[in-house]
């Protein structure tokens, strides 16, 4: 149809990091609450009941209004912690990892080795989740030495909103800026390699970083394929 | 005493240190800002001031005509007093100096700094200067003992280095581990040795206070209830002086242990304390800055103690650990705990050789004065001294005829002590009750997890209450009779709703009567008493029981609904401490679940906590931070403690990069909740530290969680099966156990086919990987498939269908075989 044709010049390809952005509140978070509330029944699955004082992974936008509400107090993750950022920013300035990007949250175990059809309790569906779809990356029981696929934009909205919520506000801060920009520079690094066939290794980028450089990747690539071609 | 103590403001606001010249005519500080003051004794004119270029000094010792000082910046400066000038700095480290120490003839400094090494400089030639290089981490404290021939190095890795600097080279003869505490090196808590002027012995804060004699002298006088900041014995070694982190300060007696008297006037945590030489006067400095000059330290009735001559150290045998308080008492040749005792060996080979065998001149410069014939006594090293007048060799026996059995204190589970002004009475999953000491009155706060179910509260207490119980229905308070005021012990419970006016309500216990624990439930008050009494009141303090405890003296309690456990202090075990016994009463029906059964804790365990799971099963914590629930609990004779859970093999620690304990708040929701306490810290402190939940985990079997390679994985995987059958195991039966004993509400009874389903499931999940094994492992696989509780045969069905899935078809016949069996009736669990 005639907007079908129009519609992919008008909006960029891929997400923008506002979409980016807005998809990350999907992810858990374990808040702390401070008053009971009854489980509810939401579009992206049913969430546990509060009881106060026990710890309940939420979605991350319910824990922020929670939270702006002051009914509920965010854990951060423990990879939000000024150890792990510390560890986690040794490595990505470190020389001899100086290449590469930390790696990614580790992968669940995988569930395709020995499926038995037909039995209710060892069945299981054979659908192999990875970096987006990983669970559990930014709840209190996320892998402390990995940074998730969605780490700037949850360490952004949890130092903005549940700044209390932190031990060490500023050096959180400080370490997830200093990481943002050794990273970037990475990736800018690698864009000095692109032309038309080139490509860069991109493992355990996050998201937000992604969608930053979409555009600025996309036209040049797109650009330099016009020259050449 | 003067009517008001007033410090005298010596320094700017920060740690302070001082020293007496051993003439007694002089008192040096030094403080953080770049003076010295040199104090006359015995007047109250201004002290003269030493203007000095460094700051942040850390330490000051002297003699007559000179003193040492330590600073920040690394600098150990030499001052004459005669001057009151510079003369030399001695010494410069690259780290800030933390302590010095001088020789008795002022000839040797120590110094201690945050490097790894301690020098020790000659005073007059700088240039002669010996490194003792022996420690793994920084030094916090040095001491030479009388004779200058042996320093005393206690080191943040928590082990005090003996040196001998006898001769030219020093040499290290005596490595005393598990005495005092690691501690960084600029905490206040001191790890300080004090050498007895005698120069035997030698008292040391010791790291584990649960084990320790403060703790314990604490129960007849209230010492320290913190950790050990500052210790100084007197001139004559009669009386030791020691102050706490917790503002306390204390006199002791050296020959009966006997705490003389406790100063509670103190206003800051003292950092150095030092006795005149030859006066009843004592001063200390703490970390404002200030100066108290005591005079009249010592209570007149008490004073004599000063006048007598140098008295003997503590020697027999074990007083001297009781005075570091370090030490339980040893009845057998066991392994001793106590690094400063000899060993078995030596004991054994010193009644074989005699008592000249092992003598060694290095310790002679005893003064056996008194001609008490101490001298035969161990000395701090565990060598034998020399022994010049034939000594009585038969008093080394004597341990055995004054042992006696340590008793476990009574604690309130939920509280934790004083920590600067504040500590907490109660910290549970309902919410936390903390309070601050205003000196005249104490200001209590009570906050709750849940803010829209009740709200914060805050009272100013002039009881001064020391314990407290929270619970969702209201808050117990107890207070301690005083004998000043007259006032007994006190029992306040305040409900957290009412429609009436005013419901809560006081209680006075009878005169000499003390609250040593208490608990609050849903139905009753619980409060065991030092009169040996357990107490029972409703919730409108109706009395409604009281009965004597069987095992006495009472340690701790705890409540849920109409469950009561008590624990006590029973008969004595082979190791010298009572055996922990409990029992659990049900107070309505009056019936005993458990009676005087043993709380099964290992040898030098304590006991952390007591409380009860959100299900009702009675939990303990214990200090090698195992999890135990008591099982079949309810059918008398029948109860057994199963582990729920070994902190210390929880796969956060196994980097080994963490140095964490727990401290215990509840078992709920399945899970352990705790806090975590970081280095060594034994409990939480302000500001409330964070609740943490961890899952269970059966000790069944270590094994790494990171595995690298596929086969280490698989076997991983494996263990965590069969700790997850374990578990599953325990659960059903806790949750079967409640179903069958009590008046179950249909969501817990529908909780045991529930737990019996995750059993079979585990069950399942082993006997797949048996089969994936392969065919040989089909014994084990059957034995696993005969594990099925399950009566339907679904499961059965199920274990079939795997082993024909792998093709192992004698397997499945034989599990077909016993389903069959099972169906008509012919199996039943006692044949198997």
């Amino acid at each position: 149809m005639h907007s079908d044709t129009r519609w992919p010049s008008l909006s960029p390809p891929g997400l923008t990091p506002s979409e980016v952005g807005f998809l990350c509140e999907m992810e858990h978070v374990t808040v702390i609450p401070r008053q009971t509330l009854d489980g509810l029944e939401l579009l992206g699955g049913p969430t546990g009941a509060l009881k106060p004082p026990f710890p309940t992974p939420l979605p991350l936008w319910l824990a922020l209004l929670l939270k702006k509400q002051r009914r509920a107090n965010i854990t951060p993750p423990p990879w939000l912690s000024v150890e792990a950022l510390t560890q986690i920013l040794d490595f990505e300035t470190d020389e001899r990892t100086a290449e590469l990007f930390s790696p990614s949250p580790d992968l669940p175990p995988s569930t395709t080795s020995a499926p038995l059809e037909g039995d209710p309790y060892l069945a299981h569906d054979s659908l192999e989740l990875s970096a987006p779809f990983l669970k559990d990356t930014a709840t209190a029981r996320a892998q402390a030495d990995a940074l998730p696929y969605h780490w700037l934009e949850i360490g952004h909205l949890l130092i903005t909103h549940a700044p209390d919520d932190f031990e060490d506000l500023d050096a959180v801060r400080k370490l997830l800026r200093d990481l943002r920009e050794v990273r970037m520079s990475k990736l800018r690094k690698g864009f000095e390699v692109l032309d038309a066939g080139g490509g860069v290794k991109m493992n355990g980028v996050g998201g937000m970083e992604i969608a930053e450089v979409r555009g600025f990747v996309g036209g040049v690539v797109d650009g330099l394929r016009w020259v050449t071609d | 005493m003067a009517a008001r103590l007033r410090g005298r403001p010596a320094h700017a606001p920060g740690p302070t240190y001082l020293s007496y010249t051993p003439n007694g005519k002089k008192l040096i500080t030094v403080g953080v800002n770049g003076a010295l003051r040199v104090f006359q004794h015995g007047s109250d004119n201004e002290p003269a001031i030493i203007d000095v270029l460094t700051d942040g000094h850390t330490a000051v010792a002297s003699t007559n005509d000179f003193i040492v000082v330590g600073a920040e910046d690394g600098s150990v400066t030499k001052y004459s007093l005669l001057t009151n000038s510079m003369e030399e700095i001695l010494v410069r480290c690259s780290l800030p100096v933390r302590d010095v120490s001088l020789s008795k003839d002022g000839e040797w400094v120590a110094v201690a700094s945050d490097e790894l090494e301690v020098k020790v400089v000659n005073t007059r030639d700088m240039t002669r200067i010996m490194h003792l290089r022996d420690q793994s981490r920084p030094v916090k404290h040095v001491s030479f003992d009388v004779s200058g021939s042996t320093l005393a190095v206690s080191c943040t890795d928590g082990i005090v280095y003996m040196y001998s600097l006898s001769s030219e080279q020093p040499q290290l003869i005596k490595r005393v581990d598990g005495l005092i505490k690691t501690l960084e090196t600029d905490v206040e808590a001191s790890a300080k040795v004090a050498w007895h002027p005698d120069g035997r012995a030698f008292a040391a804060p010791t790291a584990t206070r649960a084990r320790s004699d403060w703790q314990r002298q604490k129960a007849f006088s209230g010492g320290h209830r913190a950790d050990i900041s500052a210790a100084a014995w007197s001139p004559n070694g009669a009386l030791l002086a020691t102050a706490g982190v917790d503002k306390s300060l204390c006199i002791w007696e050296t020959r009966s242990q006997r705490l003389l008297k406790s100063y509670d006037d103190v206003q800051n945590a003292i950092l150095a304390i030092d006795w005149h030489p030859t006066d009843n006067v004592c001063s200390y400095t703490n970390n404002n800055g200030e100066l108290f000059i005591r005079e009249d330290f010592v209570p007149g009735e008490h004073a004599k103690h000063l006048r007598i001559a140098l008295q003997p150290a503590p020697m027999n045998n074990d007083p001297l650990s009781e005075i570091s308080g370090n030490a339980r008492k040893q009845v057998g040749n066991g392994d001793k705990p106590n690094g400063v005792r000899r060993s078995a060996e030596d004991q054994y080979l010193d009644d074989l050789l005699g008592p000249d065998a092992m003598s060694e001149d290095e310790m002679d410069f005893i003064e056996d004065d008194d001609g008490a014939g101490y001298a035969e006594e161990t000395n701090h090293v565990g060598k034998r001294t020399a022994v010049a007048n034939g000594g009585r060799p038969a008093k080394r026996h004597a341990p055995f005829a004054t042992w006696n059995p340590q008793v476990h204190e009574a604690f309130q589970p939920g509280s934790t002590p004083w920590r600067g002004d504040r500590r907490y009475l109660c910290l549970n999953m309902t919410g936390f009750v903390w309070t601050v000491n205003q000196d005249t009155h104490h200001t209590v706060t009570v906050e709750f997890h849940d803010r829209q179910e009740h709200r914060d509260f805050h009272f100013t207490d002039p009881y001064k209450y020391d314990k407290a119980s929270l619970n969702e229905k209201g808050t117990l308070f107890s207070c301690r009779p005083s004998s000043q005021t007259q006032q007994r012990a006190v029992l306040y419970y305040r409900p957290h709703e009412t429609w009436t006016t005013r419901t809560d309500w006081r209680t006075q216990l009878p005169a000499g009567e003390e609250v040593t624990s208490m608990s609050l439930s849903e139905s009753c008050i619980v409060a065991t008493t030092s009169k040996g009494y357990v107490r029972i009141y409703s919730l409108f303090g109706l009395p409604l029981k009281v009965y004597r405890q069987k095992s006495m003296p009472a340690v701790t309690c705890a409540s849920w609904r109409d469950y009561v456990i008590t624990v006590g202090n029973g008969s004595v075990g082979g190791d010298g401490t009572t055996r922990m016994l409990y029992t659990i009463d049900n107070i309505r029906r009056d019936e005993l679940c458990q009676s005087e059964d043993v709380v099964a804790l290992g040898e030098d365990t304590e006991l952390r906590s007591v409380f009860f799971s959100d299900k009702g099963d009675p939990c303990i914590y214990d200090t090698e931070g195992v999890l135990l629930i008591l099982l079949h609990w309810r059918t008398p004779g029948q109860a057994k403690w199963v582990p729920l859970l070994d902190t210390k093999t929880m796969d956060r620690l196994a980097s080994g990069r963490k140095d964490e304990t727990y401290w215990p708040v509840a078992v709920a929701n399945n899970k352990f909740h705790c806090i975590i306490l970081k280095g060594s810290d034994v409990y939480p402190h302000f500001p409330r530290p964070l609740l943490v939940d961890f899952d269970f985990k059966i000790p069944v079997s270590s094994f790494p969680a990171g595995a690298a390679d596929d086969e280490d994985r698989d076997a991983a995987q494996q263990k965590n099966l069969e700790e997850q059958y374990v578990r599953a195991s325990l659960q059903h039966s806790l949750a079967s156990d409640l179903v069958d004993n009590t008046n179950a509400t249909s969501a817990q009874k529908a909780e045991v086919p529930v737990m019996e389903r995750e059993v079979d499931k585990a069950l399942l999940q082993l006997l797949a990987a048996e089969c994936r094994e392969g065919e040989e492992r089909g014994m084990k696989a059957l034995e696993i498939a005969a594990l099925m509780r399950d009566r339907t045969g679904k499961m059965l069905e199920a274990a079939g269908k795997i082993a024909a899935r792998f093709q192992r078809d004698i397997l499945g016949e034989k599990i077909t075989q016993l389903a069959e069996r099972r169906l008509v009736g012919l199996v039943d669990e006692e044949d198997m």
